[in-house]
């Protein structure tokens, strides 16, 4: 029976960020969330839990203060979670989180399938898990809208760009996640509840060797996307006013 | 040895690769390399302005792209490439990001711009972030550096008359643990809508999918094609993958965009920021869409866009 373990990123919400002066990114209000498609790793886990017997955990790299996170995670479902942390590990890039999340599962965790989100939605790389399989050493299989589980194999249906493809592995296996393979639940009181007596298991930066950057941020800015917006009325005159204006501007 | 690559994984992404690639080993003088398993297409990536092919044998059955890693990334190691650009299929990415990793190199995922700084001796990389919200300017530190590139980011290389190129075939026996027990083709937009003049997108604001005919008697109407936010492709499974526009999607460079019943999360709007006009109809006055917008009307669009179908017969009329 599969020791199942999903990945999940805790991230800025970019719907709190605002544009500051000379497109400055004003981080002042943010708030915080489990990355969007990650839901859907978590959700995965524990369905196949569900299904095949085992055990899911969740593991996420983060500062210190992410517990929040961890508290949300547990939520859905998960039997307990691995908190790699460090006061370092913010604004880490893929390559690193990789590492990091190698090494911290390497020794320590038992695992059959890892489970990742198609991309973070801060970064959107789609990098962390393809290459914690590499670290691991491990089968990947990335854009999954299928898994099962069978003796020692795992039967994934993934997208491909012309189509869909299903294909078999050994476990231990990594697979990336599909946002269209589940809806993630939505955790009640009893849930949350409930999530606070689950363990947490710290795996501080210390305990693992530092690796080094591999991409350099030079800078980010504010992408605007604001227009002038004129609003019109949804009856007759207001499609008239409209129609009006596309012509006028040669669009129709 | 060519100090520029390109994974070469379909001609057309390929012949824009060059387009960038050929000009970054410009200014590093150095020639380019187009790693490749398809030796019919040679010719063609020799006439756009490769240097050199690098050709893998073909796939055993029940083998896919990924069985290529071990035997690209061997290679990379002995010629040492400065420069790696690969496509950003779903394939290019998984592939990208494992060959990396192999080579502890960085990574500048689906990257917007890209050009050579002289001074840092280094690609310097332009990506979104936060959904669309941030451009965030990134540099390599390993070798080789490396970058996905979206589909038209660049426009093709021209094909050059008379150039000669070498091929270089390589003897490995490519494998995966990961087998293929089956292919299933998808459902597939016949039209680009990357290349539509018009395009009226549909959101969840449709209540079911017959109703999407009014959408396209509107995009009929004015020479438009149909595009969708990502739940109506993927999640509703209403529309085919290719029409989804957005971060996860397509960009689109329309000269009007109309959405329909689409709310404006940034994921979205960060794909249709190149159109010229953006045109919306929206029950909710609040909906984000309208802060990104040249024109909105506020209103439910099963009364709203029959109306807006009339009004335009008659002014074609
Ligand atoms: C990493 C990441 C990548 C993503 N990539 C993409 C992407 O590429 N493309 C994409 O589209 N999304 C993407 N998303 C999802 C995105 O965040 C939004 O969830 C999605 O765009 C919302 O789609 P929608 O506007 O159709 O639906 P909703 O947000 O549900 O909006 C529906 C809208 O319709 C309006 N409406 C309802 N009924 C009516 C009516 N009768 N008349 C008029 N208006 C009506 C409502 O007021 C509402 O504003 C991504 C998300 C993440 C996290
Ligand atoms: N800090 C992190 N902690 C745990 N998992 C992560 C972290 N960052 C990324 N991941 C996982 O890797 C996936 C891809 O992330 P990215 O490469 O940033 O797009 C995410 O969907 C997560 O499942």
């Amino acid at each position: 029976m599969p020791n199942i373990l999903s990945c999940f990123k805790w991230v800025i919400d970019e719907a709190y960020i605002k544009t500051g002066p000379s497109l400055k990114l004003d981080m002042n209000f943010v708030d915080y969330k489990i990355s969007d498609y990650d839901k859907n790793a978590i959700e995965e886990g524990v369905l196949l839990q569900e299904k095949f017997g085992g055990s899911v955990a969740v593991i996420t790299v983060g500062k210190p203060e992410d517990t929040k996170g961890l508290k949300d995670a547990l939520s859905r479902g998960p039997e307990k979670a691995y908190f790699v942390n460090d006061t370092s590990f913010s604004d880490l890039e893929p390559s690193q989180t990789a590492s990091l999340m190698a090494e911290a599962i390497h020794d320590r965790i038992p695992f059959d399938i890892i489970l990742c989100g198609e991309g973070s939605s801060d970064l959107y790389a789609q990098q962390v898990g393809p290459r914690l399989a590499e670290k691991l050493d491990i089968p990947c299989i990335c854009y999954a809208s299928k898994i099962q589980v069978q003796d020692n194999q795992v039967l994934v249906e993934r997208k491909v760009d012309d189509g869909l493809e299903v294909v078999q592995a050994p476990m231990p296996v990594l697979i990336t996640v599909s946002p269209d393979i589940n809806i993630p639940r939505i955790p009640g009181l009893k849930d949350t509840l409930g999530a606070s007596k689950k363990p947490v298991i710290e795996i501080a930066g210390s305990e693992l060797n530092a690796v080094s950057a591999r991409l350099e941020t030079i800078e980010t800015r504010a992408a605007s996307l604001e227009r002038s917006g004129r609003k019109f009325s949804g009856d007759q005159a207001g499609i008239k006013a409209l129609v009006e204006a596309l012509l006028k501007e040669g669009a129709i | 040895m060519a100090g520029v690559w390109i994974l070469a994984e379909n001609l057309e992404q390929s012949i824009e690769l060059l387009t960038i690639g050929l000009q970054l080993a410009g200014e590093i003088g150095t020639d380019l390399a187009a790693i490749s398993w398809q030796p019919e297409t040679a010719d063609d990536l020799i006439a756009h302005g490769v240097d050199e092919v690098i050709l893998l044998p073909p796939l055993t059955a029940g083998q896919a792209l990924e069985a290529y890693i071990p035997a690209i990334v061997e290679r990379a190691q002995i010629d040492q490439p400065e420069v790696f650009l690969i496509a950003s299929t779903l394939k290019g990415k998984e592939l990208a990001a494992r060959i990396a990793s192999r080579l502890d190199a960085g990574l500048g995922s689906e990257c917007q711009t890209l050009c050579w700084d002289a001074g840092r001796k280094s690609l310097v990389i332009e990506r979104l972030v936060y959904g669309g919200t941030g451009v965030q300017k990134v540099c390599c530190l390993g070798r080789p550096q490396m970058a996905t590139i979206p589909p038209r980011t660049f426009e093709p290389a021209p094909c050059l008359t008379g150039r000669d190129g070498r091929i270089t075939q390589l003897n490995v026996s490519p494998f995966s643990p990961v087998t293929v027990l089956e292919k299933k083709a998808r459902e597939h937009q016949t039209r680009d809508i990357t290349k539509a003049r018009v395009v009226v997108c549909v959101g969840r604001g449709m209540e079911k999918p017959e109703d999407l005919e009014k959408a396209r008697e509107l995009a009929g109407l004015i020479g438009g094609e149909v595009g969708c936010t990502r739940p109506i492709s993927e999640e509703m499974h209403w529309m085919p993958e290719d029409t989804c526009i957005g971060l996860s999607g397509k960009t689109i460079k329309a000269d009007l965009y109309i959405g329909l019943g689409v709310s404006g999360q940034i994921q979205h709007l960060t794909g249709i920021r190149d159109t010229r006009i953006i045109c919306i109809v929206n029950k909710d006055e609040n909906a984000p869409i309208f802060a990104a917008a040249d024109y909105g009307i506020v209103g439910d669009l099963y009364q709203v866009l029959p109306g807006l179908i009339e009004e335009i017969k008659q002014v074609k009329a």
